[in-house]
């Protein structure tokens, strides 16, 4: 007979320690391996036929984005039938510069979405925050219905939010602001009742000790404690919606995504390219500005 | 000035919990005195001071402090009134910290800035005048655009010292003003309290026995939430204030009693 087994830990502690620690990387470990072994088995782990040909196809096409036709582009090409008769002549430059305005005013239309959708998302969450913030004790219905419309937005995809409200509102930059609003509501809400628990009660007391009323006890001490962090919550926020908006033109709500969607279903990698390489300088311009800002209120 | 005294007890018993905190027969004190309370933790000082602040509750008894009577919870209105007239130096450096040091001393004014000023924090400019003079005055008005969590211990101390010349209380409650700060900043800490309070009455708690003449004229010593003695400055000797330290021998409380030979003991 084995030695008895040491008494069992308590529920609490049964993850911790380097045992445990051990114990959760070996069931991660079995987890990858299930996924892996599974996938493995029903043969769907292949790259395709010749993935490198394939590969190198692609990347040349990017490597070329078509934003350059608009001025290195073919003034005069022909597109011929296979008798050789020409059956019209394009201006490569012409078209690409028509394609670089409509570029501009889906981007436009793209910061639109985002910049309002993030405003209705960050006044919807306010009061909720307000009402799940844990040291504030609001009363506790209240407290779990906050927490429960909070929960359900965050974990509801912008793009399944898209999608019913195409059908409710119809297509459009409409959907995708109320869409984005919604979505963020429960990220916002987060973010702001955490704002709140971490008040500093030390500038509270400061202000009340002289006697003032609590008007300007919220003022002078509430206000300027939590404002920075819904500042920096809010462009934190605004910025991942900047992102997330480039994808809602695939549901029809206009913008960058709808340009995304017309060049993956044309296969034209090299207009793929120059809306990715808006999409990537509108988030790193936007990053570089509100980080800048963020520091500045720390 | 009025002739009633400033602060006044009648057996005054403060219980929280069944146990007795503070429990003092009779204490007075003038407009314009100096007072030290010393004593070990947990002797009643810092409820001595709550109690006259109006933060805490007494079981019985009769508190007088500049004319109002603290007998049962004050209302709000009248709470916030006599606060106006009671400057506070608590423990825990308490400013806002994302204010600059100058909106910090004008929180001050808050007591006579009222309505949409004290909300926008829009001061008038003779307020903000004699908060640049405060700051002058505790040698911090080049600092006065920085930001209070950017100044160290004893630069927010003086802050809040500004904070009182701004606010022009009749009576001062320090709880360990010099806590946490080096000797030197301590004694400056001190100089610049005893000038703020040239004009109003001075209440500090205080553990340093060397702070003691910078700060007082008169030492109550609290042992065990009572009186233990009540001395001028001159008659409190280093033995008096040995014997209030010490550790209880008697049936109240057990404390471990460490010799220095112990220490380097466990040390080594």
């Amino acid at each position: 007979m084995l030695a008895s087994a040491p008494g069992r830990p308590a529920p609490s502690r049964r993850f911790s320690g380097r045992l445990g620690f051990l114990g959760l990387t070996l069931i991660y470990l079995l987890l990858i391996a299930a996924c892996l072994g599974s996938l493995a088995r029903e043969d769907e782990l292949s790259l395709g036929r010749n993935p490198i040909a394939n590969l190198m196809k692609t990347a040349g096409e990017f490597a070329r984005p078509s934003f350059l036709d608009a001025w290195f582009g073919n003034p005069h090409l022909e597109y011929r039938s296979d008798d050789g008769t020409v059956l019209r002549t394009e201006n490569r430059q012409m078209v690409e510069r028509d394609y670089l305005a409509g570029l501009g005013r889906a981007t436009w239309t793209t910061i639109r979405i985002a910049t309002l959708g993030s405003l209705l998302g960050a006044l919807l969450a306010l009061p909720l925050a307000v009402l799940t913030a844990r040291n504030l004790n609001a009363p506790r219905a209240m407290a779990w219905l906050a927490k429960g419309i909070l929960d359900v937005a965050r974990s509801i995809h912008t793009l399944v939010f898209g999608l019913v409200l195409v059908g409710i509102v119809g297509l459009g930059p409409t959907a995708g602001i109320l869409a984005i609003g919604l979505h963020s509501m429960g990220t916002y809400g987060k973010l702001f009742a955490e704002a709140i628990e971490s008040l500093d009660m030390a500038a509270i007391d400061a202000v009340r000790s002289v006697g003032a009323g609590p008007g300007p006890v919220f003022f002078n001490a509430v206000w300027p404690s939590v404002l920075p962090q819904f500042v920096s919550s809010h462009l934190y926020v605004w910025e991942f919606n900047i992102r997330d908006s480039t994808v809602l033109g695939l549901i029809g709500a206009g913008g960058l995504g709808l340009l995304i969607t017309e060049a993956t279903a044309l296969f034209q990698w090299g207009r793929l390219a120059t809306v990715l390489i808006v999409v990537i300088a509108l988030v790193v311009s936007f990053d570089a500005l509100s980080r800048r800002i963020r520091t500045a209120l720390a | 000035m009025s002739i009633a005294p400033c602060i006044s007890l009648q057996s005054v018993l403060c219980a929280a919990d069944g146990r007795a905190l503070l429990e003092v027969g009779q204490l007075t004190v003038r407009h314009g005195e100096r007072i030290a309370v010393v004593g070990h933790n947990g002797a009643g000082k810092s409820t001595l001071l709550r109690l006259l602040s109006g933060f805490m509750p007494m079981t019985h008894g009769q508190v007088e402090v500049l004319g109002r009577q603290l007998g049962q919870p004050l209302p709000a209105a009248q709470l916030r009134a006599l606060r106006r007239e009671l400057g506070q130096v608590l423990q825990g450096l308490h400013l806002v910290a994302r204010l600059s040091a100058l909106d910090n001393v004008l929180i001050g004014s808050l007591g006579r800035v009222t309505g949409w000023r004290s909300w926008t924090r829009c001061f008038p400019a003779p307020e903000i005048a004699r908060a640049e003079q405060a700051l002058h005055a505790v040698g911090l008005l080049p600092r006065a655009g920085m930001r209070a969590d950017r100044l160290s211990g004893g630069e927010r101390q003086k802050v809040a010292i500004a904070r009182l010349l701004m606010q022009g209380p009749r009576l001062i409650l320090a709880d360990e003003p010099t806590a946490a700060l080096d000797p030197a900043a301590a004694a400056e800490v001190c100089l610049l309290l005893r000038k703020a309070a040239a004009t109003a009455t001075l209440i500090t708690v205080v553990h340093n026995p060397s702070l003691l003449p910078l700060l007082a004229d008169r030492v109550i010593g609290l042992r065990q939430g009572r009186i233990a003695f009540d001395l001028p400055i001159a008659a409190v000797d280093d033995e008096k204030l040995v014997n209030l330290y010490r550790p209880d021998t008697g049936e109240e409380s057990q404390h471990w009693q460490i010799a220095p030979g112990d220490i380097s003991e466990t040390l080594s």
